[in-house]
Order: C-alpha cells, then structure tokens, then sequence
C-alpha cells in the first residue's frame, strides 16, 4: 500500500517533470534560438506556431494515455486488480 | 435555446439500465460521457469566445493562452484525479476538511474558493455582455447593451438555478459541450470549405506587423503591437511577443497549469467518477476533447483574422464592428464568422453555443458557490440542525447574492474602458481565477494528497499565504508601470505557489497530523473500494446479458401474485 | 421546485414593476438607472432575505450544543479546561490513542512529572520519568492505581512505599489518581506522579478526571446510539429476506425444468443478493452498490413476473458516488412491486429516479409506479407510521432509521391515488 503509493509519487513527479519541461521549452526556444519563431515549416507556420497550435496538444494527449496506462498498471499489479479472486478487503467504507 | 439543450439532453438521456450498469463498471461510455460533461463544465465563454479573439489580436501568443487551459489537465491526471475520487468527498472544501481533520481547514479553503469563483464568473458574466451586444444590439430600459446583456444572463441564470432549474446532471452538461464542438466543426468545416488554407494564412499575416484597433481621442484607429520581447520592433502575427514578455511567456503557462486543479466546479465533477482509476481515464479523455477544442479554437482566431479582413469591404454590416478590417472587440470574431458563412442562422448557432457555454459556467459556478455557503458555512457552523428547507433557502439566497455581486462587478468593468489595457479581456480575466487557484489552492491540495505529513495549521498558513501572495502582487501589477514586471506580477503563481508549498511543508513541520492519519491515507490511495464496485458492476453486467426474453414465456409462477404465496 | 419559490417569485416581479412605476413612470423626471437598479436590488434581497424567515415565524432558540465540560468544570485553572474542552480526544471512547493523546494534552498542565491513564486492565498511555517500566500495554504496576480503579475515589499518596512500584529505581514518589467513571461504573484511571515528595494538587487531577470521564460518558452514548441504529439496520435486514426467497426459489424452481441455463444464472443472482444483504457494513454504502442490490432484486422478480414489470432507471451518473444509508432503496422498490404492481393485471413500470441537487446538496430518489396505488385512508396510516398487515412495516422501519441518522434533515413523502400509482419521494443530505 505504502509502496505503491510511492511508486506512484515518483511515476508522478517523473511525467510531470517531462511535461513541465516540454511546455517549458517552447517559450524557453523562442529566447534561445531564432530558427523557432522565425524559420518556416508546414507551409507558412512556425515551428513555435505549429508547437502550439497542434503539437503540443497531441503531446499532452500521449503523455497522459502513458501515465495513466502505468498508474492503472502499477496499482493492479502492486495492489490486485478487479478479479474474482481479490475480495474487497476494506472494500465498504463507513462514514456518517 | 436553453430549452433546446434541455430538450436535446432528455431526449439523448440513457433511459436503459446497461448505460448505467457500463458506466459503473468503468467502461468506454461511461469515461466519455463523464469527459464530455466535465468539457461542457470546463469550456466557458473564456475558451469559446475568449481563446479565439486571444489568437485573433495577437496570434502566437493568444495561441498560447489556449495551451495553458489544456495543459492544465495533465497535473490533474497526474496528481489529482484517481486520490480525489476515491477519497469520496463532494467539493474541494469538504475534501481538505476531512482529509486534515479539521473545520478551520474547511473554512479557509470556502473562502478561498469563493473568491475563485468570484473572479471567475465576472469574465463570464462580461462576456454575457459582449454576445449580447452583438446579437440584440439595444438596451432595455435606457440600459446600455452591454449592461443589459449581463444584467439579463445573469438574473435569467439565478433565477433558473435558485428554482430548480441547470442543475448541471452529467446528461446536460454533455449535452452542452457536444453543442459547442459541433458550433467550432461546422465553422471550422465552413472556413475550410471556402478555400482558407490554414498555413498560408498564418504565413500571410506574419508578414506585415500585427494591427489592432485603438480608441484615441474619440476616435478609432489602427495601432501596431509592439514586440514585447524585443523592445522597439513591431510584434508579427505568427511570432511570440505581441503580448507577452520573456518572463512573461513563463507565467502565464505556470498559472495556467496550476490552476486547473484548485478549479470548484471542475474538481465538483470528479467525484461523479465511478472509480478512481475511471477518473483517471476520464482526465484523459478530456485531454483529448480539450485538445481538439483549442485547436479549432485556435484555427478560427487565425482564419477570422484574414477573413473579416478580406470581407470587411464587401460586407457593410461589418463597417460598424471592425476598423480597417479588425474587429474592435475581438470576442465577436467566431460570431462574426459564424454570420459570414451561415447568415442570420449561423450567427444564431454561434451565439447560442456563446450562451450556452456562459450559462452552463456560470450556473456550475453559482452552484459550486452557493453549496459551499449553503452547506460548508450555514449548515455546519451557524445552523447545524437545519432542515431540507433551509438548507433550500440558504442555497438560494447565496446564489442570488453571489449573481448579484458578480454582475455588478462586470457591470463597472466596461469591455471598451479596459480594451487597449487588456486585449481580450475575457480569457485574460479568466486567469486571475487561475492564479488565485494555482497559487493558494492547489499547492496545498497537492501536498495532502501526497504528502502524508500536511497538518491542517501547515494548509491553512499555505492557503492564506498563497493567497495573499497572488492578490498582493496582483494589485501591486496593476499599478506598475515597467511591463516585463506587470506580466510577472499579473500571473502570480510562478512566485506565489512556490511560496505556498513552502510556507505550509515549514509550517506542517511544526504541527501535528491528524490522528487517523493511517485510514485517512488508505481511503486516499487504497484501489480496495474501486475493485468492490468494478466487480460488482461485472456481476451485474454479466448477470443480465445472457438473460433472454424468450425464456419467461415459460413462466408458470409469473403474473398476479396472489396471497397464497405469502408466507408470512 | 418546492412549494415556496413560485411565491416568492410573484412578489418579486411584482417587486420590480412596482420599482419600475414609481421610478420611471411615476416621478418626474424619471430617476436615473444605476439609482433605480440600486432600489430594486435592494428591495429584491430584501424580500429573498426576509421572506423565508416569513414563513417559517419566528426563529427559536436552538438547544445548547454539547459541550457539557465547560459548563462542570468552571471551579478549575481556565487554561485546563481551555485544553480539555477544545480538545476531546476520548470523546470517542476510551483507547491506547485518545489515551495517549490525552496525555500528551494534560501533562504540562497537572503540574506532575508524569502523567497516566489506564483503564481496568492495561496502562493505556504514560508520559514522563517511569515510562521505560510502565509500559504501556501492560497491567498497571503500582498499588495505587489498583487502589483507584477498585475503590472508585481519588486517591493521595505520600510516599514511595505507598505507591508501590515494585520496580526499585523508579523515580516516582508522589502520586494523586483519580477514576474515569461512565455513570458510577469505573472504567479506567488519571494517574499523575511526582518525583518529589509534594503530591500534585488533588482538585486539578479530580476536575480534569471528571472532564475526562463526561466525555466518556459522551462516547458512551454515542455508542449507544450507534447500537440503536444498527438493531434497527439488523431487524431491516431480517424482514426483507422471507418472502421474497420462497417467491424466488419457487421461480427458479419451475424454470429449473424449462430452461436450467437461466435458473443457474438466477441463482447466481440470488446468491449475489444475500452475500450483499448480509455482508454490507456499516450504515452508508455508495449509491452504485445500492443500484446493484436493486438491480439484482428486479431482475429476479422480472424472471417472475416477465413482461408484466417493466423497468425503467433514470439516474444520473453524480448520484452514484453519493452516500446513501444501506438498504433503503430496495425496500421502496420492492414495496412498490410488491404492493403496487403485483395485484395489477395488467402489470406495469417502476421508475428509479436519482439525482443530485448540488444546490442544497441533497441527493433525491424517488421510486415510482403506475399501479394500484392506495387508498387515503390507507395512505394517511402509512404517514402516520402505523405501518401496514402485509408489510409497511419496511417504510416505517426505513424512516426510524433515517430519523437515526439525519435528525430533522431528511424527507421522505409518499403520494397515491387509487388506480393512479404510488411516488415515494426521498431526500437525503449528501455526505
């Protein structure tokens, strides 16, 4: 329980940071290399526009199937996953 | 309108069983569905009206904004949404309440949370304005169009909701989101049709400097942005700089991403999840639909830039919105759009998304607000022993005054008074609710759920930090003139969350946990209760499938139950 | 909507054209807008505010909250009673934790160097000098606290010998206890030791005992209550099982022979129903696992009653996680099978309608159907909770329960006509 829950800070922290630095990146290029705000690629657009226009929302959609698909992972194999064979053992929580 | 989407959403409404029971046991349709409605909760006029007029007056940057209202949902993924599910609490408040064990906690997050969604339904209620500007065009009552639009929304909208009325069940809150999908396909698919070619386009407006209008000396004119980046050049459509800094570039995506996850009306809807894990798979969808939204979203700002000003001549209606061929308030261009392509009808369908999007968020915020007074103030601490009735009453009243006070803040902030200030005020307006939720809110919701050592004096002194932080320099923003500060200091949370987490993990040091820590922390990341209800969906699920009409022809016991088969 | 909106949203509109004559049509020159706007919204909250308190008359005075350990202990040091009333912890009973945190509370102010708390057979916390051989866990180790605890009075010791530690390099001299009692029953010990030959000032130690055992008594009963309420839950659990298990294996039974594929899967079902019936704990359950118990229960009786009884759910999505109290729901479904269809020919449909209302946090489920309905005079029995020959008694039961666990802030209507059907209405506070 406790080490899942560890496992999944870090798996956390760890998409997290990837993402941060992605994101990060885009304003962080325009300031660093001209070619990104300034060189053409799909017809017309930037690479900065193209970036944040379309890109950066596939990235996100990647980035969240992959964590999701490792945090539902993690949990089913470190804490049991929805079988016959696993009986809910605190499974009714009592509360008023 | 709202009668359609009522109408459309009863009659798309699942009346079968095998829904619900599909939707228990986490599939597919049920993570949509959950998906859509947390879009139609999410999408306001900020991101139907607000991200296109953003993109439509200072493109690259404007496309920007878009992106921080989707990134925003990856650290709610990450960080936020299975724990939050299965800790089971209704609202934020009471979230912090029990997970820290403690009424103060509960009590300063309401207050926080109410200045949220104060700062919140003001854009709302602007842009409630805005639309009605354009779409009826005259005031009633010798009001100005402007302030009837927002006076009128936002009275229908409390009266709707004090009587009954926008509940927000997750059919309609769906319903509404698929509205708005379809209002930005059918323009896009119409721009598109009409020959605009989407690269061509960002490359033909980069190649002149960015225009936009000015109101000088009683007067309209066309002024070029200058290049906030590079000081002295003018600011390019496709090129970053037209609003935002160095600095200020890295705010705006920090408050953006930060805030989602301190957002009332959205967490509201994450207990709506069947199990933590279909909540996470929920967030994921609604990546998904986000990221499609914006970037039709932001595909309209760019085409309604070359379009209206190629049809500027041709069409004289346009005369009295645009100068030189751009519009004077940008939040018309997709209902500008929407009447180039479709007439009177399409600017109809645009504008009823624009209102629906402003109604279903401002009535989410309205509920999420007059709850939080309703239930976290008046019946845990001033009436404890109050009846369904008052509980009724008490709802009703904080919503007609929180509507009140709201509508007359918009009111007072005149769209045109503060245009040349803030370009697009309304998506702008909108990330002052996201400062104040990502600097006092969600840091300190962050660290109780992962940090098992947060005490509640820690979220409490992390909460009024956090938010005293964001609303100094907010105000301190305001007034300074140097803009490269303005920026920092208008998007707070880059500084203020840091200094949050900090105050409370220093603070929770120095405090003690709440006793049972151990149960509280295995209801927050214990999967037991999400494997009990998935097997018991499956039971059902696979209990009813194979069951076949044919076989109760047979009945010999069915029919009237007579009383000899009491046995009593 | 209930009953008192419509009302108030007459006198409103009226409200406005009355602000709206005076102003702009009566006056002359006519006000100005932001002026009138300023009387109107004024008038308007007004009203809204003013006018439930109308209805309602006038407000009384609510009963004291429960606080009674402020009000026994006024004779002690304000700070004491300040720490013990803030915080309760054996407010919920006597364990090694409150202990513990109890002690942890008191010890700088009994003006002992250690502190104690036992109940009749084990040290439950101990703090100070002496903490390494009293250990908690382990049967109280001095005389004078078999002394407390068997004479049920405070209790001053002296001197070394007295105490009687039988460890020899304890450090404690002086000792004062005192008993925890619920009522006259002593349930445990306050210990507070010196290492000097001064014992600890008797009236603190006694006040802080007695605070400590009113919130005993308290969690006392709380436990109390908490045991009505699961008798209740009990005797409801009993009373749904036997007719509907003779109906059912009756069914299953008659269907073995036609088709035993489909009476397996019956009893499968049936075997899911009792194991939830009989293993749900606790007094809530998530709506989802009570819609499964209902579901359960109306497909068997679809397996009896075929086409006759149709089905129809209309719940939304939010109310699934809503906590409800265990076994409500079916009952009100089975009773309207049972009483209200059964006896029509024809047959008809339930309806489960479940919704949040986010506004006043209420989760609402009505059960409806179309069925025989009931008479007033039946009807008027029903509300007054006399309960019914052939089984009302579940209603009656059901609202004891929630009386149990809500107080005043639930609703549950029934409305039937004859011939027309019966709606049992329910309103619940959500969490």
């Amino acid at each position: 329980m406790d080490a899942s829950c560890r496992t999944l800070r870090r798996v956390a922290i760890g998409y997290f940071t990837v993402f941060l630095v992605v994101v990060l990146a885009v304003p962080g290029l325009t300031l660093a290399l001209d070619w990104w705000s300034r060189g053409r690629l799909i017809g017309g657009m930037s690479p900065n526009f193209v970036m944040a226009a379309v890109g950066l929302y596939v990235f996100f959609f990647v980035i969240a199937i992959a964590a999701a698909t490792l945090a539902n992972a993690v949990e089913g194999r470190m804490l049991g996953g929805p079988g016959p064979g696993h009986d809910p053992d605190n499974g009714q929580r009592d509360q008023s | 309108m709202l009668v359609i989407v009522a109408g459309i959403a009863a009659v798309l409404r699942p009346r079968a069983a095998s829904t619900l029971d599909f939707y228990l046991a986490g599939q597919r349709v049920g993570v949509a569905t959950n998906a859509c409605a947390i879009c139609g909760d999410y999408f306001s006029a900020a991101s139907f009206l607000g991200v296109a007029a953003a993109v439509y007056v200072s493109g690259l940057d404007g496309v920007w904004y878009a992106t921080g209202f989707a990134a925003g949902f990856v650290p709610v993924l990450l960080f936020v949404a299975a724990p939050l599910r299965r800790f089971g609490e209704f609202s934020i408040p009471d979230f912090l309440g029990r997970r820290l064990e403690s009424e103060k906690v509960r009590l300063a997050a309401v207050t926080v949370i109410q200045l949220i969604i104060l700062s919140y339904l003001v854009p709302q209620a602007v842009g409630s304005g805005i639309t009605w500007e354009l779409l009826v065009g005259h005031g009633i009552a010798g009001l100005s169009p402007y302030a009837t639009g927002v006076l009128f929304s936002t009275a229908a909208i409390t009266a709707l909701v004090a009587l009954g009325g926008m509940r927000g069940t997750t059919w309609t809150q769906a319903v509404q989101f698929l509205l708005l999908l379809s209002a930005f396909i059918w323009l896009t698919i119409a721009v598109i049709g009409a020959g605009f070619n989407y690269p061509d386009a960002v490359a033909e407006l980069t190649r002149e400097p960015l225009g936009n209008p000015e109101h000088a000396g009683g007067q309209w004119r066309t002024a070029t942005e200058p290049n906030r980046i590079e000081p002295g050049t003018p600011a390019y459509f496709g090129e970053p700089g037209a609003r935002y800094g160095r600095l200020g570039q890295f705010a705006l995506i920090i408050t953006l991403i930060m805030g989602t996850a301190g957002l009332p009306h959205i967490m509201n809807r994450y207990f709506t999840s069947p199990t933590g894990t279909a909540a996470r798979m929920t967030t994921v969808w609604v990546l998904g639909l986000a990221g499609l939204f914006y970037t039709l979203a932001v595909l309209l700002g760019t085409a309604a830039r070359t379009i209206i000003a190629d049809a500027a001549d041709e069409l004289p209606w346009l005369d009295a919105l645009t100068v030189h061929g751009v519009l004077r308030v940008p939040e018309h261009a997709p209902l500008v759009l929407g009447r180039i392509y479709g007439g009177e009808l399409g600017l109809g369908f645009i504008a009823t998304g624009a209102l629906v999007a402003v109604m279903s968020t401002i009535a989410g915020l309205l509920l999420a607000s007059a709850a939080s007074w309703g239930h976290d103030v008046y019946e845990r601490h001033l009436n404890p022993r109050a009846t369904q009735r008052q509980a009724v009453w008490a709802g009703r009243i904080a919503v007609a005054v929180v509507a009140l006070l709201s509508a007359v803040i918009a009111v007072s902030l005149r769209p045109d008074s503060l245009g040349a200030l803030l370009p697009s005020m309304v998506a702008t307006m909108v990330t002052w609710a996201f400062a104040l939720a990502g600097s006092a809110l969600t840091p300190v919701f962050l660290l109780a759920i992962w940090w098992p050592r947060t005490t509640a004096t820690g979220a409490i002194a992390g909460m009024s930090t956090g938010a005293a932080a964001a609303m100094a320099m907010f105000a301190a923003g305001t007034f300074a003139d140097d803009s490269g500060l303005r920026e920092m200091l208008l998007t707070p949370t880059v500084v203020a969350a840091p200094l949050a987490v900090v105050v409370t993990i220093v603070v929770s040091r120095h405090t003690s946990t709440p006793v049972n820590l151990e149960s509280l922390w295995l209801r927050l990341h214990g999967t037991a209760a999400d494997r009990h209800i998935t097997r018991l969906a499956r039971l059902t699920v696979a209990g009813v499938t194979p069951r076949r009409a044919r076989a109760t022809r047979h009945d010999g016991t069915r029919g009237r139950m007579g009383k000899g088969e009491r046995h009593e | 909507m209930s009953s008192g909106s419509l009302p108030l949203a007459g006198v409103l509109v009226l409200v406005w054209a009355l602000v709206y004559l005076v102003t702009q049509i009566i006056a002359d020159p006519a006000l100005g807008v932001g002026t009138t706007l300023m009387i109107g919204v004024g008038l308007t909250v007004l009203f809204t505010l003013g006018y439930p308190s109308a209805l309602r008359g006038p407000r009384h005075i609510r009963p004291p909250t429960r606080q009674p350990a402020k009000d026994t202990a006024t004779s002690q040091p304000a700070k004491t009673i300040a720490a013990a009333g803030q915080s309760m912890p054996l407010r919920s009973g006597l364990t090694a934790e409150a202990a513990q945190r109890t002690v942890k509370l008191l010890h700088p102010l009994l003006e002992g160097d250690s502190v104690a708390i036992t109940d009749r057979d084990r040290v439950l916390a101990f703090i100070g000098p002496g903490a390494d051989h009293h250990t908690v866990g382990e049967p109280p180790r001095t005389l004078a606290s078999a002394k407390v605890l068997d004479g049920g009075k405070t209790l001053v010791v002296r001197t070394r010998a007295k105490l009687g530690c039988p460890h020899s390099d304890c450090p404690l001299q002086t000792a004062v206890g005192a008993p925890l009692a619920i009522g006259k029953r002593v349930v445990g010990a306050l210990l507070v030791y010196r290492v000097d030959e001064r014992p600890p000032p008797r009236s603190l130690v006694e006040g802080v005992a007695r605070i400590l055992s009113l919130h005993l008594e308290l969690a006392e009963l709380d436990r109390e209550r908490t045991l009505a309420v699961d008798a209740k839950l009990d005797a409801l659990r009993a009373q749904i099982n036997p007719h509907f298990l003779f109906n059912t294996l009756n069914t299953i039974a008659s269907r073995a022979r036609t088709d035993p594929e489909e009476a397996r899967q019956l009893l499968l079902r049936l075997s899911d129903f009792f194991r939830y019936a009989i293993r749900q704990e606790g007094h809530f359950a998530e709506f989802g696992q009570e819609y499964f118990f209902v579901r359960t229960y109306l497909a068997l009786e679809q397996a009896r009653y075929g086409d006759q009884l149709r089905v129809r759910y209309d719940v939304d999505p939010q109310v699934l996680t809503a906590q409800v109290p265990v076994l409500t729901i079916q009952p009100l479904v089975e009773n309207a099978v049972k009483h209200g269809l059964a006896n029509k020919i024809a047959g008809g449909t339930v309806t489960l309608k479940a919704r949040v209302d986010p506004l006043t946090r209420t989760t609402s489920i009505r059960v409806t159907d179309d069925g025989v309905g009931m008479s007033a005079d039946v009807l008027e029995r029903i509300s007054a909770g006399e309960g019914m020959a052939n089984g009302g008694v579940g209603l009656r039961n059901i609202s004891q329960r929630l009386e149990t666990l809500f107080g005043e802030r639930y609703r549950l209507d029934v409305r039937s006509n004859e011939t027309d059907g019966t709606v049992v209405d329910l309103r619940i506070p959500l969490g």
